[in-house]
């Protein structure tokens, strides 16, 4: 089964910090792959690197069998490269509704240039929000949402561009217990819906096991162990000790 | 929650315009008039500054260069090549927004304080390069350049102060509404949301350094349409139009009117002008007044008039919100 | 004589005053957090009370250092008190509101000496070596500098410095340990003012005191403050030395408008460029 998107033997160093040591990972189309690591793992600097935000040292991303690597940010979201952040940055002065039409306006750009006129924008627009559950708030400021509504405004970006991978950052740490629940039946549901690959960050195994096809646990910038989610605590001892950290979206997590 | 309106704001503008509509006919003495014709033209380069400053966040320090660029461009044109008014016009509005190009392009990689920096510096650059330049007239009969500036040839006989005017006028309320249309518009969201959360932005997929560059061109473009109408009216172009002062001016009307709000600039540009300018107390009275002005506006209205009226604005619509997002 | 030497030395006696200016400006712009444009204004403010004192018979150049930090301390509180603080949500409006309080300062300072260049007495010379004149101005400015930068870098490295670098570092976290974040904020703000004024007064000698005075150095502070970053108080002191020494050279070799020209010129390269040292001013590549 060739790989959706594919993390090719990446290498990054931070001046003399050696964060990434020739990390592989693979994620094939409509899998669910968890990134297991504690903190200085490398695991976010490894998310940057997949989604664009940096650039590693050695190795490269490939994408649909394309190589990604040196793709700006926005240029692998307009091509079906999204990911949320760990920490979100709401747009101070917009509204939600607008700042969801900021990913759709590029979104639908990028997609009128290789598909066509698509369906009216609008709707496109709506259906996002409801999809997202936040069709109620959609006039509110963005900055003054909920942590879990945050989440929610997040994925809602993140699918704006119809999406085939989405690189879920810590998406689901430090909620409450309702705002997790209705948060993973998001995820599911756009898994099931959209046939998107998600590649699912987190230090907590309960999630990891609920929710993959396969994780993936990564030590010191290595890739430590690849498996079923069920046998994570029996493999990796650090599995034991896992919770809620807050982590950052740069580098260190 | 309700979706937002615009409420207020059209009506006062609409208000304004109409007083300005209408001045003239109180009778005001034709040096005033003047004074407020140039304030029109101000208003429209204070307003062009918000684009490029107040909606991407570009912070510019050398705004001068695309007026003067106009201005120069016009009067260089007209005396020097003896091209009629109107090409030398359309000419000075393709140099000034290809300096916009040009001054994007190099801008766009920066970080928000070498963005000021650099636009600063090229700014003065210009300023001082035509500060010391001299032109010399097709026969050779004069020399121009400098502080004593060139001249314009309009090719018409003199227009009268009251036609100049409303022809300010007109242009002022031309370029508001493109200046607010294009606020409005799906760019200016992009915009807005580029000098909010770059990360957010490039997220969504936004090619951020495209979108600043497009912003520089707009500015620009807006900006040399001023310096045209301004070498039209005064008839001269001088070093003064690179000035810092003038650079300044831009980014002080922004913060004062508001940040991003076009009109709030464009309102500051209108009501201070005027008093820099033309009121009768002696020059040095008026600046300190001015600068007074500015901090007392600053001090109570942190985001600018019209930025801090929106702000307060929007706190009153959260009021009405319950419990936690939900 | 040697006039290039004497340039060169000069040179490096202005840029230390510009490394005291350039200190302050980051001082304000590391625990204050704004961009502070009337610090020109100080600068300023600092050379006339130099040549106050010096009209009334007093030209002990300690003397003008003294006067120029207290008066300036005063002013740089209440500046920072009445508007720098309430405004700081909006450090694009600090900036503006600095500005204008430059504008306000260079108006006043217009109506009380007029905009006639004045001057004050150069002071014997101290002493001359290998053809170059050391004179009371010069040695004692970089006397002063090297004190009172090494006074800052010492406060920055012991505990006594620790509340500055929590507030530069995360305000909330310093008021939630107790601090009073705004009081250290306006007093901070005033020391830095004061620290413009000694600046100010230390080079009032060699300089032609007008109302405008302070905009290039406070222009030079600004590309010290932007290239060195805030946390390195001695890259900020070669730096300016540096920067001093340019403007002197050229200034020297050409004419002031044309050192001037090269400085906006060396900014600009720089900027486009941007060499290894200034890559940090670019596009936000890594995480």
């Amino acid at each position: 089964m060739s790989d959706l998107l594919l993390a090719d033997r990446i290498v990054k160093s931070f001046g003399t910090n050696r964060v990434l040591r020739g990390v592989t990972i693979g994620i094939g189309r409509g899998e669910v792959v968890g990134l297991f690591g504690p903190n200085g793992s490398g695991k976010t600097t490894l998310a940057n690197i997949i989604t664009g935000l940096a650039r590693p040292d050695k190795g490269r991303i490939l994408f649909e069998g394309k190589d990604v690597t040196d793709m700006s940010m926005d240029a692998r979201f307009r091509a079906g490269i999204a990911r949320t952040f760990q920490i979100p940055d709401p747009y101070p002065s917009l509204t939600v509704l607008e700042s969801v039409r900021v990913a759709l306006l590029c979104g639908e750009a990028a997609r009128k240039e290789t598909e066509g006129e698509g369906p009216g924008f609008q709707e496109n627009l709506d259906s996002l929000l409801v999809r997202t559950g936040l069709f109620a708030q959609r006039f509110w400021p963005a900055a003054k949402l909920s942590q879990g509504c945050l989440r929610r405004l997040e994925f809602a970006r993140a699918i704006s561009c119809r999406p085939r991978f989405i690189l879920l950052d810590e998406v689901f740490s430090a909620l409450s217990a309702k705002d997790e629940a209705e948060l993973v039946a998001l995820m599911r549901s756009l898994h099931r819906e959209e046939d998107i690959s998600f590649l699912l960050i987190s230090h907590n195994p309960l999630i990891l096991e609920e929710l993959c096809d396969r994780v993936v646990a990564i030590e010191d910038g290595r890739v430590f162990w690849e498996g079923k989610p069920g046998d994570l605590a029996k493999y990796v001892p650090s599995a034991h000790h896992a919770h809620g950290d807050e982590g950052e979206n740069h580098e260190g997590g | 929650m309700k979706k937002p309106r615009f409420g207020k704001i059209p009506g006062v503008l609409v208000a304004g315009a109409g007083i300005l509509l209408l001045l003239p006919l109180a009778g005001l003495d034709v040096f005033l008039l003047d004074v407020l014709t140039i304030g029109f033209l101000t208003a429209v380069y204070a307003g062009s500054w918000d684009i490029v400053g107040g909606l991407a966040g570009q912070i510019s320090l050398g705004h001068a260069l695309f007026f003067g660029t106009a201005t120069y461009a016009c009067a260089l044109l007209t005396s020097l090549l003896g091209w009629p008014f109107p090409l030398a016009a359309g000419a000075a509005l393709l140099l000034s927004t290809a300096a916009g190009a040009a001054v994007g392009a190099l801008s766009a990689p920066l970080k928000g304080p070498f963005v000021a920096l650099l636009t600063l510096a090229l700014g003065e650059a210009a300023h001082e390069f035509f500060l010391g330049q001299t032109f010399f007239s097709p026969k050779g009969a004069y020399s121009w350049g400098g502080e004593g500036g060139i001249p314009v040839q309009l090719g018409i006989p003199s227009v009268s102060p009251w036609t100049a005017y409303y022809a300010a006028l007109a242009f002022l309320l031309l370029c508001t509404w493109i200046m607010l249309r294009i606020a409005r518009s799906e760019t200016g969201l992009i915009w807005t949301a580029l000098s909010g959360s770059e990360l957010s932005a490039r997220a969504s997929g936004v090619d951020i350094q495209r979108h600043k560059r497009l912003a520089f061109v707009v500015a620009a473009a807006l900006a040399g349409a001023a310096g045209v109408g301004y070498a039209a009216c005064v008839g001269r172009a001088t070093a003064d139009d690179f000035s810092l002062e003038l650079s300044f001016q831009a980014a002080t009307f922004a913060a004062v009117g508001g940040r991003g709000t076009i009109v709030g600039p464009i309102l500051a540009a209108l009501l201070f002008h005027p008093l820099l300018q033309g009121t009768g107390i002696p020059p040095a009275g008026r600046v300190l007044l001015y600068a007074l002005a500015l901090l007392i506006t600053l001090r109570f209205f942190p985001a600018g008039v019209a930025g801090t009226l929106r702000e307060r604005a929007r706190a009153r619509r959260m009021t009405g919100r319950k419990g936690n997002g939900r | 004589m040697n006039p290039i030497a004497q340039v060169l030395v000069d040179g490096i006696f202005t840029g230390a005053s510009y490394a005291l200016m350039a200190a302050g400006l980051a001082l304000i712009l590391g625990v204050v957090k704004v961009v502070n444009l009337s610090h020109g204004a100080f600068f300023t403010l600092g050379a006339y009370v130099a040549y106050v004192l010096e009209s009334r018979g007093v030209g002990n150049p300690l003397a003008a250092v003294l006067m120029a930090a207290v008066i300036a301390f005063a002013f740089g509180v209440f500046l920072g008190k009445s508007f720098i603080n309430p405004v700081r949500s909006h450090p694009f409006s600090v900036a503006v509101g600095s500005l204008g309080f430059a504008i306000l300062f260079e108006q006043a300072a217009q109506m009380l000496w007029g905009p006639h260049t004045l001057s004050i007495d150069l002071g014997a010379p101290i002493a001359v070596v290998g053809g170059v004149t050391l004179r009371r101005w010069g040695v004692i400015s970089f006397i002063v500098s090297l004190g009172l930068l090494g006074g800052l870098s010492l406060l920055l490295s012991r505990p006594w410095g620790l509340p500055l670098k929590l507030i530069a570092e995360d305000e909330e976290i310093a008021g939630s340990v107790g601090m009073d974040v705004e009081k250290i904020r306006y007093l901070t703000f005033g020391a830095a003012s004061s620290v413009a004024a000694v600046a100010g007064a230390l080079l009032a000698p060699a300089a032609t005191i007008t109302p405008t005075m302070g905009r290039v150095p406070l222009i030079l502070s600004l590309i010290v403050v932007i290239a060195s970053g805030m946390e390195k108080v001695w890259n900020i002191f070669f730096l300016a030395v540096g920067l001093g020494l340019l403007s002197n050279v050229s200034a020297y070799l050409f004419a002031p408008h044309w050192s001037y020209v090269l400085l906006l010129a060396v900014i600009c390269l720089l900027l486009v460029f941007r060499p290894k040292g200034l890559a940090g001013a670019g596009p936000v590549r890594d995480y």
